[in-house]
């Protein structure tokens, strides 16, 4: 076999190993142990629980606990990665499974309560200092099980690769001497590897899912399967305030092969926060707004829920419409009332004074679907108050609590276990689907697989919530802004849904998801003033992956592309110049504009765009600094993306391979944004429904991108989310040098592209 | 209901199911099959993609009814030389992200090298625009075929 590209020798033999025993393998690769018979364990061994992330068995067999939930961002390489690099044993050897249950498991994105949960970016950057310290603690205690059984000093001992090695060359295996170690304590501060001698992180590893994913064993959420289990469909009320009223041949449905019951499901809504509670919070208003349909097989229960004969009422939303939010939008953007997020200066007084000079820009983006390409759905058992569910969840926590607060339970009473999960960017953390399952199964008496169409995914979503802008400014006479003014309205993720995260003034709270990469970024601006203009909706909103930064960046990295349009000076050259104050920024758009050329004049037929943008982890856990340059060339008869340049300051790349995918794919997720999402409202309900009305980038719009990795000193800052935001921008400024048209709406409009 | 035969992944297998339910979730549900994957169900998002008699379908929306004496080939049953190289350098590139759409996508890649041997870039998006991924792994996609194509040639 010919194998082309970056990965290294040692995870090609590797991969030979996988290959030839493909079928074993696989199940090791597969978190559950209850969905197929090849998933459980061969035979049962005596294992020794060395820490909280690792098991060794006596066979030598290293177990790696992986806590958080693979959605396709690479921890379930990247995290066992590094329990294995300071625990020192053969990378080629080792099992992963999923792990729950402990306090060190859990893990903050800004001021909650610790909870397991996938997001924010955060998992590697929280979990790297944790998981380094647990695997070097183990190799401590290892090290000194060995020391005692030889009655020798521990200095005189060292690892290699599973073994404890002393003076004159004696081993033991890691398997032999783990039932003496996992009686030690644990260091709370072992001695860490040095930098050279890590043998795994920093370095491009291969991962761990790759095989059962491209032979189709891996398991996700819509491939659990446990015994008795029955299969439901479901239809929710279209409108979000909706209920059901009356279903009208609830008997002939009953009478249809297959079908074992018809279940009224309790609205459970999206809610904020209770003091507490791991987010999100979901509620039970009083009214039920979905029924199921639970039959044998899926297929049976999707054509009994069309043939279901339901009245909904559209309860208090009905009036919502895209018309009526777009007004809101546009009546806040011009309005009096705003709050203030940050004021330097006298960008007041200033845009007043020289108010015929004022240069303004406005946009609107509307509200978006997560979309994973795995609909929404999972498994639940419900028997004698005891709840086991299983599938594609995002945070154990959150879901073990709106369990149990649906069923009035404890929240000890529910297990979760977690699959792989086929997408998520967000949508998963919340955990409204797993508890229709839940009242699924309690009404049957047997587990229940709630599987939502592609259609019902959609249209009951917890969407991006809109955004629009209003910016405008003043130049001073070198062209650079001498005062700014930016406000941003629309819905409130955070007022939504997060009310202890918003920042609280005497004129009112605000969103710093509204605002992000807004209010904190690093250009030079004497005078700026902030605000913001919450517009509530009764549109179910959510996190999605880049939060609000794909909107706000979109604003504030296109409105700078005007000032530098209208001052005559390079794009690159206006952005490096009010940066010179922040020497990360200036090195990562320094290494995009090098490494696509910018200072050179491109072809007559190719039009670019650069943007920056650093991205600052929730409660300001991390800054990951970005810059791309994207270049737009006709086509046949149209422009298209051909290729953009993203360079990035993640700090340490604990794996380049798997963050080296994070950029074409975050590229890809931006560029559907930029190119196709559109959720519109009408009757109280979301328009679109699959993807001829809400369509995803497929590989013919795919742009080549090309990776620039900066080498750092910082410790890994986070990384999923955050090449996403400045895409949109550099395409919108390639447009304009293209065409000379403005972009201030999202989606872009088909026809700008066309030549 | 009614008995059905199918000849599925080189056996043969009888099933009591509506005529009208689709190959996808025969697969799915009946013979627990289930790396192929439901995403749209209505063709248009590739997760489900199947051979029938060689030739890449949508699963979703062919009623089992339909299938007759045709055979079936999952992603659990492909063989041959272009699976082998296409897997191989799927694993090779670490094309997956989150997953859920390989199997189609990897079907869709074995079709199109059994097609044409060397396949262009502009064939390559011909054959996989509709096969959607949403971590948007294109970049990996279309190098593996390439790096197939090769392996094949070699």
């Amino acid at each position: 076999m010919k194998v082309i590209g970056r990965v290294p020798e040692s995870a090609l033999s590797r991969r030979l190993v996988l290959a030839g025993t493909a079928a074993g393998v696989a199940s090791l690769l597969v978190p559950v142990t209850l969905v197929s018979s090849d998933a459980r364990p061969s035979q049962e061994q005596t294992t020794y629980d060395i820490t909280d992330w690792i098991t060794i068995a006596a066979t030598g067999e290293v177990t790696l606990g992986l806590s958080q939930p693979e959605v396709g961002q690479g921890s379930y390489t990247v995290l066992p990665q590094i329990l294995a690099d300071e625990l020192d044993v053969e990378w080629q050897r080792v099992k992963v499974r999923f792990v729950t249950g402990k306090e060190a498991y859990k893990i903050a994105f800004k001021n909650e309560a610790p909870a397991q949960k996938e997001g924010a970016s955060m998992s590697t950057t929280a979990l790297y200092e944790r998981l380094r310290t647990a695997g070097a603690a183990a190799r401590e205690a290892l090290t000194r099980a060995a020391a005692e059984k030889w009655g020798i000093a521990v200095a005189q001992c060292r690892t290699e690769k599973g073994f404890v090695i002393n003076a004159v060359g004696d081993r033991l295996s890691y398997g032999e001497i783990a039932p003496a170690a996992a009686n030690l304590p644990l260091s709370a501060r072992p001695r860490l590897k040095d930098p050279n001698q890590l043998a795994l992180i920093g370095k491009p590893t291969a991962r761990l899912d790759s095989q059962a994913k491209s032979i189709g064993r891996a398991v996700f959420g819509i491939d659990v399967s446990v015994p008795g289990m029955l299969n439901a469909a479901i239809r929710m009320a279209p409108c979000f305030t909706g209920a059901v009223v009356e279903i009208r041949n609830e008997a002939e449905i009953l009478k249809r092969p297959g079908v074992h019951a018809l279940v009224r499901i309790a609205a459970v809504d999206v809610a904020n926060e209770e003091a507490g509670s791991q987010h999100p919070a979901l509620t039970r208003p009083p009214r039920d707004n979905a029924v199921c349909v639970v039959a044998d097989h899926f297929w049976q229960a999707k054509r009994a829920v069309e043939a279901l004969d339901v009245v909904f009422d559209p309860g208090t939303g009905r009036d919502l419409s895209s018309a009526k939010i777009d007004a809101l939008l546009q009546a806040a953007l011009d309005g009096d009332a705003a709050v203030p997020v940050i004021e330097i200066g006298a960008p007041r007084q200033i845009l007043r004074d020289k108010a015929a000079s004022v240069i303004e820009r406005r946009f609107v983006l509307p509200h978006i679907a997560h979309a994973p390409l795995e609909p929404v759905n999972a498994t639940a058992s419900y028997r004698d108050g005891a709840i086991e569910v299983w599938g594609s969840i995002q945070s154990v926590d959150a879901c073990r609590e709106a369990v149990a607060t649906a069923v009035g339970c404890a929240t000890d009473a529910v297990s979760v276990n977690v699959t792989f999960l086929g997408g998520s960017f967000g949508r998963k953390i919340v955990p409204d689907y797993v508890v229709q399952a839940v009242q699924a199964s309690k009404a049957v008496g047997r587990p229940v697989k709630l599987i939502r169409t592609r259609e019902e995914d959609t249209q009951h979503d917890v969407f991006r919530p809109n955004a629009g802008a209003r910016i405008r400014a003043v130049l001073d006479e070198a062209g650079y802004p001498l005062a700014v003014h930016a406000r941003v309205a629309g819905q409130s993720l955070f007022g939504a849904t997060r009310k202890s995260w918003l920042d609280r003034t005497p004129e009112g709270s605000w969103d710093e998801s509204m605002v992000d990469g807004i209010y904190n970024q690093s250009y030079r601006l004497p005078n700026f003033l902030v605000e913001t203009v919450d517009t509530p909706l009764p549109i179910p909103v959510y996190f999605m992956r880049s939060v609000g930064s794909t909107a706000a960046v979109f604003f504030w990295e296109s409105f700078i592309s005007e000032l530098a349009s209208r001052a005559r000076i390079d794009q690159y050259v206006y952005r490096r110049n009010l940066l010179t104050a922040d020497p990360l920024a200036l090195r990562v758009l320094d290494a995009v504009a090098q490494a696509s050329n910018w200072m050179t004049p491109s072809e007559p037929d190719l039009f670019r765009g650069i943007a920056y943008n650093c991205y600052i982890g929730r409660g300001g856990r991390f800054k990951t600094y970005v810059a791309e340059v994207v270049e737009l060339a006709p086509v046949d008869d149209k422009l298209k993306v051909n290729r953009v340049f993203c360079a990035v300051d993640p700090g340490l790349a604990v794996n380049p391979n798997t963050l080296a995918a994070q950029i074409e794919g975050g590229i890809g997720f931006a560029m559907t944004t930029a190119l196709h999402s559109r959720i519109t409202f009408s009757n109280g309900g979301a328009d679109q429904s699959n993807f001829f009305d809400y369509p995803l980038l497929s590989i013919d719009e795919m742009p080549e991108v090309v990776p620039i990795v900066l080498p750092s000193d910082r410790p890994p800052q986070g990384f999923g989310e955050v090449v996403l935001a400045p895409l949109a921008p550099a395409v919108a400024q390639a447009v304009l040098q293209a065409t000379g048209r403005r972009l201030d709406v999202m989606p872009f409009p088909d026809a700008v592209f066309r030549t | 209901m009614g008995l059905i035969n199918i000849k599925i992944n080189g056996s043969s297998r009888s099933i009591d199911v509506d005529g009208d339910t689709p190959l996808l979730w025969v697969l799915r549900d009946n013979l627990g099959l289930t790396g192929t994957k439901f995403g749209c169900g209505i063709a248009l998002c590739g997760a489900c993609t199947v051979f029938v008699d060689d030739r890449p379908l949508r699963a979703c929306s062919l009623p089992i009814s339909a299938l007759g004496e045709s055979e079936v080939t999952t992603i659990e049953g492909v063989t041959g030389r272009e699976a082998v190289a296409v897997q191989s350098a799927w694993v090779a590139r670490d094309v997956p992200q989150c997953g859920y759409c390989q199997s189609g996508q990897v079907m869709s890649a074995i079709a199109l090298l059994k097609e044409i041997r060397k396949p262009t870039d502009r064939d390559i998006d011909l054959a996989l625009n509709g096969n959607l991924c949403r971590c948007a792994t294109y970049v990996r996609i279309r190098a593996a075929i390439h790096d197939a194509a090769r392996a094949l040639e070699g």
